[in-house]
Order: structure tokens, then sequence, then C-alpha cells
């Protein structure tokens, strides 16, 4: 009888791909079978800041505490990376293979940070949660508080990208780099915007719906990052969040533990693995989907 | 398991392939084909970049007028999503081939034809991609595409031809998410349209469609007549389960009196046997229009 099944449903898939493609993706296809969250690291106040470079090593943050930006090998060897004194919200390496990093304390800035630790203030009078950089060397920073996405030129001119009744928070662009999506922490959305030849955003829609708590409408979305079947993932209050690249939600990644996660980024061998920033820790989990890296070359 | 029945298994195995095969086949009829002497509509493509509804993305859609069109009468409307695939004449629904055929024996009314592709965001340059804007358009639930249709498609195609201004003059049809979304834009303006056609539509958990079937028995009935075609091979993924999802839709649809017709075959996710049963479908939702 399961022969007949199996024949049966091989059959009936021939039939189907007109109307499936790039979409209905299950969590079946992104979760390994049996490989639940395991601790990396621990002992922190709260971790967010999640990157990664070509090797597969993690970098993240502690905002609270300040301090390194703390390095985490594909072994699972912490250290200290780049000492400095400042609390980093968002972080992530441009394609010249520095640190962009949006602080919280003791100022609120958006800066470069070499792998000498010598830093250089690209912008000021900002309000700066998280951020992404293209491969085109352009800044996008979302400022939570003011709801508005701003950029900076290569050349370092900054701008206003994008301003709406929305508080953009974790931010993130497709394989391609022709969208840019970003969650809506006290909203129901997630926003996508076109990214223009010119780096600017277009046509923002709230292309995501995500799941809320039951009885609420605030999603906390937060920290983001795209694998290399152009999903997306988002960090919120019921867990990691994962969309198709036309929008639909694929399902929710449970949460390692009952406690506020920040951020969510793909490190490891191969960039294998999952990553997220929970409270005081940092956890991972195997994953079948790989991730992609921003300063990586188009596919 | 013994050997007896093993083999016995093997034996089935072998030869059932033929008899799944059979299942999802099905023929059209004489009223999907061209017919001598049968006067044919004409058919013209159309581009519509400029939505305030859905900014930025840019889309196809084509006008069908029939022969028998007379501008000094207003023409019913049936608009189709996924326009392109509903208006190939060689394709699964043949659309308007059986339009010409059922106004020429008139067993439906001079209809006007509009089929429309989902809305897709241009790439910016080279190397990056364009974007679908489909699963947003059809999927969502509300009345953001109602107003598409409504304020930008209708009036535009209005211009060039006299269109019926109400619901009994007016159906809308789609497969898959066009079918859930066809139904969204009945549901949300049954003032404006009131003839739905669904083919293996996706009344399931892609952005909250599940919840029509529920929606349906708690709501005072609405002037809507809607055909309804699913078969028992079709999707069962992470939405949800598209015959069973078709069966409780057809179920709340009884229980709430609605004039509705439900054909439940054994095909898959497909537009075959929705597109063998189009010139039923259209005959039963236009039967009081047609003269």
């Amino acid at each position: 009888m399961r022969i007949y099944v199996f024949l049966a449903l091989t059959f009936l898939s021939f039939g189907q791909s007109r109307w499936t493609f790039a979409q209905d993706m299950s969590l079946q296809e992104i979760l390994e079978p049996d490989k639940g969250w395991v601790v990396v690291t621990e002992g922190h106040q709260f971790t967010d800041g999640l990157c990664s470079d070509l090797q597969g090593n993690l970098f993240f943050t502690d905002v609270a505490k300040g301090g390194p930006i703390y390095k985490v090998d594909p072994e699972g060897k912490v250290s200290g990376f780049v000492t400095n004194a400042l609390k980093i919200s968002g972080l992530k390496i441009g394609p010249n293979g520095t640190f962009y990093a949006a602080t919280q304390a003791p100022e609120k800035l958006i800066i470069l940070i070499g792998l000498d630790g010598k830093t250089t203030v690209l912008a000021t009078n900002v309000v700066p949660n998280d951020l992404v950089v293209s491969r085109k060397g352009i800044v996008y920073f979302t400022e939570t508080g003011k709801g508005r996405i701003q950029m900076i030129s290569p050349t370092g001119e900054l701008r206003v990208a994008d301003a709406g009744a929305y508080k953009p928070n974790g931010i993130t662009l497709s394989p391609d780099q022709g969208t840019l999506v970003c969650t809506d922490f006290d909203g129901t959305h997630l926003f996508v915007f076109k990214v223009e030849a010119d780096g600017s955003l277009s046509s923002r829609a709230p292309y995501m719906t995500a799941v809320t708590p039951l009885n609420k409408i605030q999603s906390l979305g937060d920290g983001m990052t795209t694998d290399g079947s152009g999903r997306y993932y988002a960090a919120s209050a019921v867990g990691i969040q994962v969309f198709d690249p036309t929008g639909r939600l694929c399902g929710v990644i449970a949460k390692p533990e009952n406690k506020f996660i920040s951020n969510v980024t793909f490190a490891g061998k191969n960039h294998g693995f999952l990553y997220v920033s929970s409270s005081d820790k940092i956890y991972r989990r195997e994953m079948k989907a790989r991730g992609i890296l921003y300063q990586a070359p188009a596919k | 398991m013994n050997r007896l029945r093993f083999l016995l298994t093997l034996l089935t195995a072998w030869t059932l392939p033929p008899l799944v095969h059979a299942a999802d086949e099905y023929k059209l009829t004489d009223d999907s084909l061209r017919q001598e002497g049968v006067p044919q509509g004409e058919v013209t493509k159309h581009t519509w970049s400029t939505s305030k509804n859905f900014p930025g993305t840019t889309r196809e859609y084509w006008v069908y007028v029939p022969k028998q069109y007379d501008a000094s009468k207003p023409a019913c409307v049936m608009v189709f999503q996924d326009g392109g695939s509903y208006v190939r004449t060689n394709g699964e629904f043949r659309t308007t081939v059986v339009f010409d055929n059922l106004i020429h024996k008139k067993e439906m009314p001079v209809t006007i034809g509009i089929f429309i592709n989902p809305g897709e965001f241009p790439a910016a340059e080279a190397g990056a991609k364009g974007r679908s804007n489909r699963s947003f358009e059809y999927d969502s639930l509300g009345d953001t595409y109602a107003k598409f249709v409504l304020e930008e498609i209708l009036p535009e195609v209005g211009k060039s031809y006299n269109l019926a201004q109400t619901a009994e003059g007016r159906a809308i049809g789609g497969i898959s998410s066009g079918g859930i979304c066809a139904f969204t834009v009945a549901w949300e303006r049954p003032s404006a349209f009131s003839k739905v056609l669904s083919h293996v539509g996706s009344f399931t958990n892609i952005r909250g469609g599940h919840v029509y079937h529920a929606l349906i028995r708690k709501t005072e009935r609405k002037p809507i007549r809607i055909f309804l075609q699913d078969g028992s091979g079709d999707l069962d993924n992470a939405h949800g389960n598209w015959p069973l999802a078709n069966q409780e839709m057809a179920a709340a649809l009884k229980y709430a009196k609605y004039d509705y017709q439900f054909v439940f075959g054994d095909g898959g996710h497909n537009g075959k046997h929705g597109g063998v049963l189009m010139p039923d479908a259209l005959r039963w939702l236009w039967r009081d229009a047609a003269r």
C-alpha cells in the first residue's frame, strides 16, 4: 500500500510545478530533523548584532554591557575579537571586510570598525537600531523610534530612504539585493521595498504578515537574515518566522527558551547553522538551509 | 508482511500506475474547441504600470470583445486572474473560445472578458530579478485587490467599451490563489460582483484564507453565486489541505444557503478539470443573464 501511495504522489507531482514556483516552502525543507538548539555561549547580558564572515565565523555583541565584538569560530570557540567600549545593537560586515555598526552608547552613531579596532564615524545625529550593507557599500539602517530607514551612500551621503507609521527594526536584503525587507516591531507585517538602481527604496508594501502572540497585534519583529533560497528569517515574540520569496509564511521556528530573541543569522561550516541571540545566551542549530552573505557576489 | 501479500503489493504497484494516470484525465468538449461558423471575438493585449493600489508593479492584461458586442448596450463583464493562462487558446481553459461558442448559442450573455496577470516589480538593474506580487495580491484577505479591479482596471477598459455597472452583469474567476482572490473580491464587494468561478481555489492558510468557511456560516448571506471546482489529488502542504478546504467551503455555502455548485473530481493542482468544466460553469453562472 505504501508503494502505491508513493507512486500516486510521484505521478500527481508532475502536474504541480506550474502553480508552485519558489513558494509553498515548508519548515521541513529548512530544519534538520532531530537537530535542536544548542548553547554556544552564555553569561552575557543582552546579546545582539549577529553577523558572519566568509569563513563562517559568527560575530556578536552585548548591547547592554558593551565591550568587545565577540567571535565564535565554526568549531564553537568564543573569543573577544575587536575590543572597544561601545554598545552595539546592529553589526554587519561590508564588502571591504570591515565592520559596520549601529551604536547605542556612549553615542548613537553609525561607525566603521576596522579589524584593528580603529573606528570611523559615518553618521551622527541618528537613532539607529539595526543595519545592513549592500554589495555596493550602501548602508541601510533602521531608526525604530522615528519610524524611518536611512541610507548612507558609499561616498558618505546620509539621507532618509523611507519614513512611515511603522517601527522598522531588523533589516535584510534578498540574495540579488533588488529587494529590501524590514520587520515592524510594533506591527503585524514585514515591509518590503524595491531597491532602485541608485540604491533608493521604493514601493513599500506590507508584503508579509507575521504571526503575533494570541490577542496581540505586536509581532516584536526584530533582527533578520536571508538564506540562499531567498527565504527571510525574522526574530519575533513567537519565534523565528520564516517567509518564502513570495512573502508566504513557511512557518515559525521555536525559540530556544522562553526569552526575548533579538537577532538571527547563518554562520558556521558552510553557513549551515542558524544562530540566535536569546537574552544572555547565543544558541545555534544545524539547518538544511544555507545562509547567504551580504558581501558575497551575486548568484 | 507475509510473502504472498508482499507479492500482491508489488503486483498492485505494477498494475496501478495506469489507473493513477487515468485520474485527472479530463477531455475538452466541443464547446471548448473552435466551431465552424461561430464568430470569433477579438483579443487585445495591454500593460498596466501605474497601479495606485499596488504601487511600483507592472502587469499585462488582455481584453476579449465578442463579435456580438454592441456599443449601445452595456456588455456583461468577466474578470480572470492569472489572465495569461485563461486567455490562451491552446491551454487548459481556452476561455475566449468557450465565450465565442456560448455567446453564439445564446447560452451566456454578450460578455467582455478581462484577463489580468498578477503584478510584478521589474528588476531595477541587470543581475537583479523581478519580484512577483501574486501572493500578496491574491492570497491576502481584505479589499485591496477589489479596489484595484474596480478603481483601476474596469475604469480603464470602460474608456473603450460599454461595460455593465451592476453586480448581476459582472463575474470574476481564477485558479488556485486566483480562485480565493476572485472569492475575496465578491465577498468584499458583493454590490459589484455577483458571480464567482473558482478552480482549485486556495482556501487555505497561505495568508489567512482558511477562515472563509467559518465566516460564511456566521455572516448574513451575501448575494453571490459561486461555482467551486477541486479534486481529491489537490495539494496538501504547510498552508493546508486543498481538497478538505474546498469541501469545507462547499459545506459552509450549503449551510448558509448560497446559490453554489461544487464539482469535486480526482484531479490535482491544475486547470485540467476546471478547463473541461468551463462551458458548464459559465452556463450555470450566467443562466439568468443569457438570452
